[in-house]
């Protein structure tokens, strides 16, 4: 007589589910998507701060610095969304769009503010 | 490269038992590689089969990655077991090799591929020639198509771009990027006769891609799944009228297409749940997919969003316009003892005062200008501010006038304009004096 036996699948591991390599081997490409959504969520604090607490220097830099942080990820994917940058510059574009970022905050910081 | 040397590296494989069920655990397992440059994961798998665990399972068929069966998650990264060699992974850490995510899992490291085909069916991943030619085609290999459409057309499904991707997870439509791939393989190909129907079948799946390259870095034949989802975008730009009616659309690239006698389209904002593949996810016990539902929470999501914005807007606007509109009555702010204003002199004295406006609180800091003359009813208080452009005006005691610096007005003792650009004779402040003390009054 055939023995009868239950299977089961499991369901679908997510992603990084059990899988203690999984941050160490995220690409910087998901790190870039990551960090635009932090750096929303931060503006809208910081505008709550800025609002609350004016002229506070500290609150000021910090929005400025997150602020130019979201815009250039942003401008990464307008940039790829519009093929205005072939997608396998991809990498140095997240580099080179930080610097640019870097540089902005620096001039206006030091320039305008 | 690391060197070839004799390693001794641990393997963690995850385990889950059918019979069982559970979560599934890792399974720890030790080999000395002789030859790290050379050993793939596939020997390492097929090695701790035959001299440590029998049943260890995974799947495998050409063992020179041109398959596509042994996708797996190998140091959490995707890729083809078959392809990644022992050296390739750093010599310090241990080795884990784990199933596919986003696919039920059958056993240990072998994945139930259903989802992954039947979304890939769903994308239309078939060539229907718009006119049957009796001669094979010939293309040129520097054409534009063929350039533009490159190497996309090595997709071998294996499976680590759907894995790969977070999105999947989140979007249960979503046909991913293996899917979209093989539909901009066609949808950039003018023979194709399918187009208008395949570019609405995949359209809602690439608004779900967020530009994360997971796909493109895992992808073991290195093609990018990114650039075909962007290529779909921004064909659908091109052809966002078409596609905004419900009729025929022109085909991919541009060519009037024959009339096409297939399936009437359905509406381009049909969620892509039923579109590319989520109505198996639906039938198994899922959300149910009713309209009534999905339009309630859209109405309720679209009145937080209208109450969210009247709000602020309000706020806003209130802030904004609010202070102009109401009159706030004058403030008697102490500037000096009397006794401290020499008579028939001028004085300048710096007078401090809080402004409070709205959240914002900023404290003034002015001079003020006591024009004192042998009566106290004779006094005049001075505004600093300058009537021209706002700079601070100053008395010169020498030549008996006001002057500012800026654009060399002059006024006399009265105020009245003697040179320069300012068009009105300098502002005085009202003032009053109250136990021996100067009060003026600011707004």
């Amino acid at each position: 007589m055939a023995h009868e036996v239950n299977l089961h699948y499991r369901p679908a591991l997510q992603w990084g589910e059990l899988d203690p390599n999984r941050r160490q081997s995220t690409p910087v490409g998901m790190w870039a998507w990551i960090w635009q959504r932090i750096s929303a969520i931060a503006i809208v604090f910081l505008l709550g701060l800025h609002i609350t607490l004016t002229y506070k220097p500290l609150v000021q830099f910090l929005l400025l610095t997150v602020v130019i942080f979201h815009a250039v990820l942003g401008l990464r994917v307008i940039l790829l969304d519009f093929n205005l940058v072939n997608v396998k510059y991809q990498k140095a574009l997240i580099a080179g769009l930080a610097v640019l970022g870097v540089v902005m905050v620096a001039i206006i910081w030091t320039g305008i503010y | 490269m690391a060197t070839s040397a004799h390693q001794r590296r641990v393997i963690q494989v995850f385990r889950y038992d059918p019979t069982r069920g559970g979560d599934g655990h890792y399974d720890r397992f030790e080999m000395d590689v002789a030859h790290p440059n050379s050993t793939t994961m596939l020997d390492i798998l097929i090695r701790i089969q035959r001299e440590q665990d029998p049943s260890v399972a995974f799947r495998y068929a050409c063992r020179v990655n041109m398959c596509g069966s042994c996708g797996m998650v190998i140091n959490g990264r995707e890729g083809l077991a078959c392809k990644t060699n022992v050296c390739d992974l750093p010599p310090d850490r241990d080795i884990t090799l784990r199933p596919l995510n986003h696919f039920p899992v059958v056993k240990d490291l072998v994945v139930d591929m259903t989802p992954f085909f039947k979304k890939y069916e769903d994308a239309m991943p078939f060539f229907s020639p718009r006119t049957i030619e009796p001669e094979p085609a010939v293309i040129p290999p520097d054409a534009r198509e063929r350039q533009d459409i490159g190497l996309a057309t090595e997709c071998i499904q294996c499976g680590c771009c759907v894995s790969s991707c977070s999105m999947v997870n989140y979007h249960d439509g979503y046909a991913g990027p293996a899917a979209l791939n093989r539909a901009f393989t066609l949808l950039a190909d003018s023979r194709e006769g399918r187009n208008a129907e395949r570019l609405r079948a995949v359209l809602q799946s690439c608004y779900n891609c967020r530009t994360e390259f997971n796909c493109t870095e895992v992808c073991p034949k290195e093609l990018s799944p990114t650039r075909a989802i962007k290529y779909i975008q921004r064909l659908a730009l091109k052809h966002l009228g078409e596609l905004s009616r419900p009729a025929g659309m022109t085909n991919a690239t541009e060519e009037p297409a024959p009339p096409v006698a297939v399936v009437p389209f359905e509406p381009v904002l049909q969620h892509a749940g039923c579109v590319a593949g989520a109505c198996s996810v639906a039938a198994a016990g899922g959300l149910p997919d009713d309209p009534s539902r999905r339009q309630f929470f859209r109405r309720v999501i679209m009145g937080i969003g209208a109450a969210s914005a009247l709000g602020v807007g309000g706020l806003l606007a209130t802030a904004a316009v609010g202070p102009t509109l109401t009159k706030t009555p004058g403030r008697w702010i102490p500037i000096s003892p009397m006794d401290d204003l020499a008579p028939a002199q001028v004085s300048t004295v710096t007078m401090r005062y809080e402004v409070t406006s709205g959240f914002h609180k900023e404290t003034v800091v002015k001079p003020v200008m006591i024009c004192r003359r042998a009566d106290v009813n004779n006094m005049v208080v001075f505004n600093t501010t300058c009537t021209h452009l706002g700079c601070t005006v100053r008395w010169d005691a020498g030549k008996n006038i006001y002057v500012c610096a800026c654009h060399g007005g002059q006024f006399d003792h009265e105020g009245r304009v003697i040179a320069g650009p300012p068009p009105r004779p300098l502002d005085t402040y009202r003032f009053k004096v109250e136990n021996g003390c100067l009060m003026v009054e600011v707004v």
